[in-house]
């Protein structure tokens, strides 16, 4: 292929909460496996970054006060985020990251925090923390598969027009009521499961590498790896579940 | 009248002292059967018991305790700080109530009382050494007042039981304000702490490493907690740092500083294992020689030492004490064994699991490494904490690592993580039983292995290791 893929890791000092950065580590690693060259732009707030050049964007979590400076920073992007967003690019969203990309937060006080509006879904902080192992079923291009990952988060989210990454086989997900995980959106993924999500769930790591491939026009059809490693620890925590 | 209530007054008193000797006899009844059973080794199980019994039981022993409560807290360092303040005051002569077996929930701590108490309920005993778990300090230092408070470092730690490390440290600082008049023992290095007597308002005694040029970091990507100023959200300056986010730090918004320790360690070098550095107090100085590897383990020498000058104790006496240390169950504790060095360190954190990787690098020859995962209560049910632990530092030395065996309830896991970090898949085994895990590692070619477990795997990869060492 020509030129690298580019990826974004927003805030890596701010957003490292739970291993996230795993996130990042897993779907360059399985570009580099596959000699496809890849550049990781660490991005800081206030630094400049030309969303609509970028191929794969992670957004994680973190505590509430940083999770309040990287909500300042992406306020002055939302505009050029959308656009590209509406334009094809990859993103994985996870917790906080997640929680930010809709249309607002609500508090135990009533407070209402806006977010970026860029997907239709809100939070509202729920009154106990939603703290375990997870499982989740998810549907790429008709073909089914088992997420699994951790989740922590006291906020519940509730999608409005839009849909949901998948449905849990065993956890909370966005809100422990309505049996939906994660949302969706043109080529956005959102989603609570921490663990960190993309190593131990490769199906979905290269479903994103594909994706952002067909977006460029690029060959899409990635060479198979071998995943007995991945499948293994994976199937370890599902049989857990009783979900395998 | 009158009688009926002094009556009434004796016969409560007489229900309290029978219900504080059946929690005694039943608590050591469960100890010696959880022995015998070779249940868990250091467990908590007769705090728990006796605590069910007479839950006022833990006031009624520690109340005991002479001449006063040391208690320490913090993430990483807690069990060897404890020992070896513990250490200092016995070879002085004093009786000491330690949990020297790092179990610092409530029940570890009311066990530890119970060991020393008699079946009627009485501790003989000067001063207790008590490590205590930092979301549990609010609780036991509200039922024991300690004397001083020695507070060793803020690292991330089993989140999913906290919430967040903001937090935890809210929940010590907040106690602290209820404890009347306590000595804080300070790590000056890390920002985290060094906080905590402004947001306290009290005084404190701070310590420290003083830079130095040969084992302080100089970069790369590590774990730190606190990049940000913790006061006023503006990031960190630092000259240098020692790991994690200890070091000499500075804040150029609001002027938040390291603060200059009492107690310092300065010309700190290593050598095979051992670390020799002088420690100034004040009003003198000390050389002491440390029988241990990790960089961590010059703080635990310095705030045990500095309680210890608290205390009153002679300088000199505890540096001998200090160089005959003997490390407690997994804290880099060495096995002997004939044809190679075998060392087994407990792993709970990233920065923890980082120092410990660290010492790999330092090492020389060829190795074997065995690495324990397990995801119960005590080691924090979420594992996702493995993805902050820098492995990718081992790509230096992958070459000489012949083989590196993952094992416990999440061994899985972490054969992904070695995988993503670089490490060759061959070199990768996953063996989730620890006795297998442990036989091969023992099988290994190498004259140095190295094993890291979780809290809740060490034992039994210990058990396994006598096997094979004394």
């Amino acid at each position: 292929m020509t030129g690298m893929i580019q990826v974004c890791y927003l805030y890596p000092d701010l957003l490292n909460l739970y291993g996230d950065r795993g996130n990042v580590l897993a779907f360059t690693a399985r570009c580099r496996w596959r000699d496809l060259p890849v550049f990781i732009h660490q991005i800081r707030p206030g630094e400049n970054v030309d969303f609509k050049e970028m191929d794969f964007l992670f957004l994680g979590g973190g505590s509430d006060r940083e999770q309040g400076l990287m909500a300042e920073d992406l306020k002055s992007r939302t505009g050029e985020l959308g656009d590209a967003i509406e334009e094809g690019l990859v993103v994985l969203a996870i917790c906080g990251g997640y929680q930010l990309l809709g249309n607002y937060y609500l508090t135990g006080d009533g407070k209402v925090i806006p977010g970026l509006g860029l997907m239709n879904f809100y939070t509202q902080a729920g009154e106990k923390r939603m703290i375990g192992n997870v499982a989740v079923e998810i549907d790429l291009d008709g073909k089914k598969y088992k997420l699994a990952g951790f989740e922590n988060h006291a906020g519940k989210t509730y999608l409005n027009n839009v849909a949901p990454l998948g449905r849990v086989l065993s956890g909370y997900g966005n809100n422990g009521e309505d049996g939906l995980e994660g949302a969706r959106y043109k080529n956005v993924f959102c989603s609570y499961l921490h663990g960190p999500l993309l190593p131990k769930n490769p199906e979905l790591t290269d479903y994103l590498i594909s994706a952002a491939l067909k977006r460029r026009g690029l060959p899409h059809l990635l060479e198979p790896l071998d995943d007995s490693l991945e499948a293994f620890a994976k199937e370890a925590i599902l049989r857990r579940m009783r979900v395998n | 009248m009158r009688k009926v209530f002094l009556d009434v007054k004796l016969k409560r008193c007489c229900y309290l002292m029978l219900r504080i000797s059946a929690a005694i006899i039943m608590a050591k009844t469960a100890n010696w059967l959880s022995r015998l059973f070779r249940k868990g080794k250091g467990s908590s199980l007769p705090g728990v018991v006796a605590l069910r019994i007479c839950p006022e039981i833990l006031e009624k022993l520690a109340g005991q305790t002479k001449l006063g409560t040391i208690m320490v807290s913090g993430t990483n360092g807690k069990t060897t700080t404890n020992n070896m303040l513990a250490g200092i005051l016995s070879s002085s002569g004093y009786r000491v109530v330690v949990n020297s077996i790092g179990a610092n929930l409530i029940g570890g701590v009311t066990a530890a009382f119970i060991e020393k108490a008699t079946l009627g309920g009485k501790v003989d005993c000067d001063y207790a050494c008590l490590e205590v778990d930092e979301a549990f300090f609010p609780v036991i230092s509200k039922k024991i007042k300690p004397g001083i408070v020695i507070v060793t470092n803020f690292f991330r730690d089993q989140l999913d039981r906290y919430g967040e490390l903001d937090k935890t440290i809210k929940f010590v600082e907040d106690a602290l304000k209820m404890i009347p008049e306590p000595k804080l023992v300070l790590n000056a290095d890390d920002p985290l702490v060094a906080k905590i007597q402004i947001n306290s308002g009290l005084p404190a005694f701070f310590y420290g490493l003083g830079e130095n040029t040969g084992l302080s970091e100089k970069g790369g990507f590590r774990v730190r907690e606190a990049r940000f100023c913790p006061l006023c959200g503006e990031r960190l300056s630092y000259s240098y740092y020692h790991y994690g986010q200890l070091g000499n730090f500075q804040c150029n918004k609001c002027g938040f500083h390291r603060p200059s320790g009492k107690v310092e360690a300065c010309e700190a070098a290593a050598s095979d294992g051992n670390f020799s550095f002088i420690i100034h107090y004040p009003g003198g100085s000390v050389p002491v020689n440390l029988p241990l590897g990790g960089l961590y383990n010059i703080y635990n020498a310095l705030a045990a030492f500095s309680a210890g000058f608290l205390l009153e104790r002679d300088p000199l006496k505890m540096s001998v004490y200090l160089k005959s240390y003997r490390p407690a169950t997994g804290r880099m504790e060495e096995f002997n064994c004939p044809d190679k060095k075998v060392v087994l360190n407990l792993v709970k954190n990233p920065t923890g699991f980082g120092e410990g990787l660290t010492y790999l690098l330092s090492s020389a020859g060829p190795l074997d490494v065995l690495i324990a995962i397990n995801d119960q209560a005590a080691d924090g049910r979420d594992i996702s904490w493995l993805w902050d632990v820098d492995f990718e530092m081992l790509e230096q030395i992958h070459g000489r690592i012949n083989i590196f065996v993952c094992t416990g309830l999440r061994a899985q896991e972490m054969g992904v993580r070695l995988k993503y970090a670089g490490v060759p898949a061959e070199k990768i085994i996953v063996e989730p039983g620890y006795s297998n895990a442990v036989r091969r590692i023992m099988a290994g070619a190498a004259q140095h292995t190295y094993l890291l477990a979780t809290y809740t795997a060490l034992w039994p990869v210990e058990k396994e290791l006598r096997k094979y060492v004394t």
